[in-house]
């Protein structure tokens, strides 16, 4: 989004956490400390934890769900939340420490040149392989990448990225429609309502604590739900594009 | 089974197939429950078009015939009844979904703004 300099853009910064009682105080700090032009909120999806116990004197907008929705929905939060609000554009950080706050500088910059509506963090972008992801995962990359090409005709190399930069014109399609994790199914979606999306190289460290929302059975699940959001993304595309409401 | 008969259940397939996929995508139906739905019915009328797959199955459950057209009537009977309940399930979850998120944005508030502190890059 281009903003005349006499504007200053107001930029959230979303952390959706669950169960990261041990880094999201470090998170949080981090985001602060290196982007103190933004506003933080921590979506506390239910944690079972004391991730709420740490956030007290962080400076950080505490937005609690009172039981776990998962992590689309703890964005689609985060984004009513900015629209409400007024922000210009949503920032997604995991909470789990991967994302370092200092590369959203550079992604900011490259957002601000008006070209994108939303710009992925990449972190494949650079090699174009997944050289290092474990197996699993490898294929379910590859196929998703391959199904965003296939549908909305350009490839995204990292389609389950957490940290997004977000325009506010995007805000309104985010909350009309469902998604399961704002990922391949959101992306065809929004790319076939004419969003411009793209990829941004970053690094991410490796994580230390905690575990990943995937678990074993959701390794077949997930595609599966995956694949049938991203076909019907582009049937509800076409219908919203018909009937806009 | 008669052609009549595989003609008729590649039909009831479709209607279901249908039904669910639009109750997905007017959220409706939870996308999880759906998928069990939408690939389920889609390897039921695998099974059916093509005839050694259900000769196959037929051997491989120790029938000497394809299941009689009366089970068939009750198992989509069936299967329509477990779509509407899951409909069901899932209106009231997506209720409990929009009212959690509206408490958590209305009970948003700031913590104490302390100065950040010194954070070490790793």
């Amino acid at each position: 989004m281009h903003m005349p300099p006499d504007r200053r853009c107001r930029s959230l910064v979303a952390i959706p956490a669950y169960n990261e009682a041990a880094t999201i105080r470090g998170v949080v700090d981090r985001v602060r400390a290196d982007l103190p032009d933004c506003d933080v909120l921590v979506v506390n999806d239910g944690s079972d934890d004391e991730t709420a116990a740490a956030l007290p004197g962080s400076g950080a907008i505490v937005a609690g769900h009172l039981c776990n929705l998962g992590y689309g929905r703890a964005i689609q939060t985060a984004v009513l939340y900015a629209a409400r609000e007024g922000y210009d554009r949503l920032i997604t950080i995991d909470a789990d420490g991967q994302h370092d706050p200092a590369q959203v500088r550079a992604l900011l910059g490259e957002f601000d040149t008006g070209r994108w509506d939303i710009l992925i963090g990449s972190r494949y972008l650079v090699g174009r392989r997944y050289d290092g992801v474990p197996l699993g995962r490898r294929l379910g990359m590859h196929l998703f990448s391959t199904l965003v090409e296939l549908m909305a005709g350009r490839r995204i190399y990292d389609t389950t990225s957490g940290l997004k930069v977000i325009g506010r014109q995007t805000f309104a399609p985010l909350t009309r429609w469902h998604f399961i994790d704002f990922h391949a199914e959101a992306i065809v979606y929004l790319m076939r309502l004419g969003y411009r999306i793209g990829e941004f190289p970053i690094t991410v460290a490796e994580r230390r604590h905690g575990q990943s929302m995937y678990s074993a059975l959701s390794h077949i699940k997930y595609p599966l739900k995956t694949m049938l959001m991203v076909v019907l993304g582009v049937v509800q595309a076409d219908l919203t594009r018909k009937r806009p409401s | 089974m008669t052609i009549a008969g595989v003609f008729l259940g590649i039909a009831i397939g479709i209607v279901l197939l249908a039904w669910v996929v639009t109750l997905i995508r007017r959220g409706r139906l939870y996308v999880g429950y759906g998928v069990i739905f939408v690939f389920g019915t889609l390897v039921a009328m695998t099974i059916l078009i093509v005839p050694s797959l259900l000769g196959a199955v037929t051997r491989a459950s120790v029938a000497l015939l394809p299941v009689p057209s009366l089970i068939i009537v009750a198992l989509v009977i069936f299967t329509f009844l477990m779509v509407y309940v899951f409909t069901q399930i899932t209106i009231l979850s997506n209720r409990v979904m929009r009212l959690t998120q509206e408490l958590a944005i209305r009970n948003a508030k700031q913590e104490g703004d302390v100065a950040p502190r010194a954070v070490e890059h790793p």
